[in-house]
């Protein structure tokens, strides 16, 4: 088992390097060029040269993947061509926001679907499981932008602006600069519509499969066993039957995971807000190859750490399934 | 008569036939194959009907869309911006004052060709690779799964989005293409690996032991033995995975990344539209229920399909 996650850890360098190629890859062969961008009306043949140079863009493709993780070696993960910023610091300071809205959703999820996806397993075809599916079925058909608008609709423009439609108030202690707002009501304002329009359709998703995990084990015999020999329901339920149905939902968490922070790029950018999603398309857009770089970086490790993680927990949740 | 045989099993029809005192033809329950029982059962579920009508009606929009829609979908008319929904446009008209009734229904035919074609793609390709990872294990299973941590390693509107801004996107039939292709490679990997993670636990099970005992075949084993009693998941997440990559085409277009204007788009549509939306709501509105019905179609559809095929989990 050590040895598994050991062997496991080590497959985490490959596969972040990997994603962090491929990404520079694609992003190399997108059409159009950054450098024409960044000198725009003052575009001449010899300042374009100039900074190619300076940035080594006119080295070969491999060359410039290789000096890029050099440095990130040394902790440094390069300089935005078009902002000048250092990457790094850019992605600290929205690193928080990004993980507050995604924690926020997640925990929307699960706070809806574990009670959800029990009660309408065991009350199967009741009016509380009709509720549930009901209910579920709706949240797993509307997409985060539209549950955000509808939310704008109603709590921004609806009823006189009770929230706010975009932009951020960071939390005590994350703020970048001396110039923006800090306060922790104002952040619950501020995040409150966003992690309910990516926390929705998650909670819907993980609702049906749990559900239908759960009516599955609770027809095998070891919960019939678990029954006949006079357990009380809760511990069936939250030991026996909760524990094997959660094989399918966590797999699926994993994936959704990926799901948010994906997600997190639309969500940020229909609330407007300064977080890692709209750092990472506002880079792809502009051909900043650097940032793009930091971007995929910070995603592919949060990625593949997740994906050990529900590997592991499946080992923990059903011993039978073993890792040599 | 002569007395027939005690054993031997029971009385066949013919040998009934054949014996004089016997007036009447034996009662024969029809075998019922297992998918004429799940065809049943599918019309059983008022739900599921629902979700089939919608279904079929969105196909039947898509294929006759030039028939249906009252106004070109993509001509706009300079004064007409902004109409409230009216006799006229009963949804109502954009910025450019197209009709918005007409392009909602145009924008049916993107939406179903891209969520139905891409699901395919990727389910043709993901189920038997995570079948053999999971059943095989070792040097296959790492080097299938490295391949599919490397895409599920991106979020999937991220690689999505990448993939997009490669392939550059563009109007028409092939623009529809490259998102079809983009949604189908991001979606590969959800496949292999809830695959993978029923085939890991299945795999150890004393029928598939049994199997193996016997000397049966692996590929007859995975197929015949494993793969059914997989296929739960994989119904539900197949079908769910036509209304996701409907989704993600939505999301793709709401980010400027989808199919180009002039071709309908609903994402694009509510893209387009959200910066109007405090005085103009129904703008942002109807695609996006045009959007959550389709889903909802699907799901429903999907759904009933399962608890139909599946009649445990009913």
């Amino acid at each position: 088992m050590h040895v598994y996650i050991l062997k496991r850890l080590l497959h985490i360098v490959p596969t972040v390097l990997g994603i962090t190629f491929v990404v520079f890859l694609m992003m190399q062969s997108v059409p159009g060029d950054p450098v024409v961008a960044l000198l725009g009306d003052a575009y001449t043949q010899e300042d374009a040269v100039k900074i190619r140079h300076l940035y080594g863009l006119d080295r070969p493709i491999i060359v410039q993947y290789f000096i890029w993780l050099g440095k990130l070696v040394q902790g440094n993960w390069g300089t935005s061509i078009l902002s000048g910023r250092p990457v790094l610091e850019d992605v600290l300071v929205r690193l928080p926001v990004t993980l507050e809205l995604i924690v926020l959703s997640m925990g929307v999820a699960l706070a809806i679907a574990v009670p959800a996806g029990i009660i309408g397993a065991l009350r199967q075809n009741t009016w509380a499981d009709y509720t549930a599916t009901s209910v579920a079925m709706i949240g797993v058909s509307i997409p985060e932008f539209f549950i955000g608008v509808l939310l704008l609709l109603v709590f921004s423009f609806g009823l006189g602006g009770l929230l706010p439609s975009s932009g951020w108030v960071y939390l005590p202690g994350t703020c970048p600069s001396m110039v923006c707002g800090v306060s922790l009501w104002g952040n619950m304002q501020h995040v409150l519509m966003p992690a309910l329009a990516l926390g929705v359709g998650r909670a819907a998703i993980l609702t049906r499969l749990l559900r239908t995990s759960m009516l599955e084990v609770i027809r095998t015999e070891y919960v019939t066993t678990a029954r006949a020999k006079g357990l009380s329901e809760r511990p069936i339920v939250l030991k026996h039957a909760l524990k094997n149905a959660l094989i399918p939902t966590i797999t699926v968490m994993g994936l959704q995971i990926g799901f948010l922070i994906g997600g997190a790029i639309v969500v940020e950018t229909l609330f407007a807000m300064p977080g890692l999603g709209t750092f990472g398309i506002d880079a792809i857009i502009a051909r900043d190859y650097q940032q793009v770089q930091g971007f995929a970086l910070i995603t592919a490790f949060a990625f593949v750490t997740m994906n050990l993680l529900v590997d592991l927990t499946y080992t923990f949740l059903d011993p039978r399934i073993r890792y040599a | 008569m002569k007395p027939r045989p005690i054993s031997g099993g029971s009385t066949r029809e013919t040998d009934l036939l054949a014996v004089p005192g016997v007036a009447w033809r034996a009662r024969v329950a029809s075998p019922e194959s297992p998918l004429a029982q799940g065809l049943r059962r599918f019309r059983r579920s008022t739900t599921a009907l629902v979700g089939v009508a919608i279904v079929v009606t969105l196909v039947l929009v898509a294929l006759f869309a030039d028939v249906l829609a009252p106004q070109s979908p993509i001509s706009s008319d300079q004064t007409r911006t902004f109409q409230s929904p009216s006799w006229d446009y009963p949804l109502g008209t954009d910025q450019l004052g197209r009709d918005m009734l007409s392009r909602i229904i145009h924008g049916t035919r993107l939406s179903l060709i891209v969520g139905v074609s891409s699901v395919l793609l990727a389910l043709l390709v993901g189920v038997p690779s995570g079948m053999i990872a999971g059943y095989y294990g070792g040097r296959l299973d790492s080097a299938i799964m490295r391949v599919m941590d490397l895409i599920l390693a991106f979020p999937i509107y991220l690689l999505a989005i990448i993939l997009m801004v490669v392939f550059t996107p563009t109007a028409g039939l092939i623009g529809a293409m490259k998102v079809t292709g983009a949604i189908a490679i991001v979606r590969i990997p959800i496949y292999a690996r809830l695959v993978r993670g029923s085939v890991l636990s299945i795999k150890e099970k004393e029928y598939v032991e049994a199997c193996r005992a016997l000397g049966v075949r692996d590929p007859w084993i995975l197929f015949r033995h494993i793969l059914p009693n997989c296929l739960a998941p994989i119904i539900v997440t197949t079908t769910l995975g036509i209304a996701t990559s409907i989704i993600v085409e939505a999301t793709l277009s709401f980010l400027g990344l989808g199919t180009q204007p002039p071709t309908p788009s609903w994402g694009w549509d509510l893209k387009a539209n959200i910066s109007f939306i405090q005085a103009n709501a129904w703008l942002s509105l109807f695609p996006g229920l045009a959007i959550f019905v389709t889903v909802l179609g699907f799901n429903l559809f999907g759904d009933g399909l399962r608890d139909a095929l599946d009649p445990r989990l009913k």
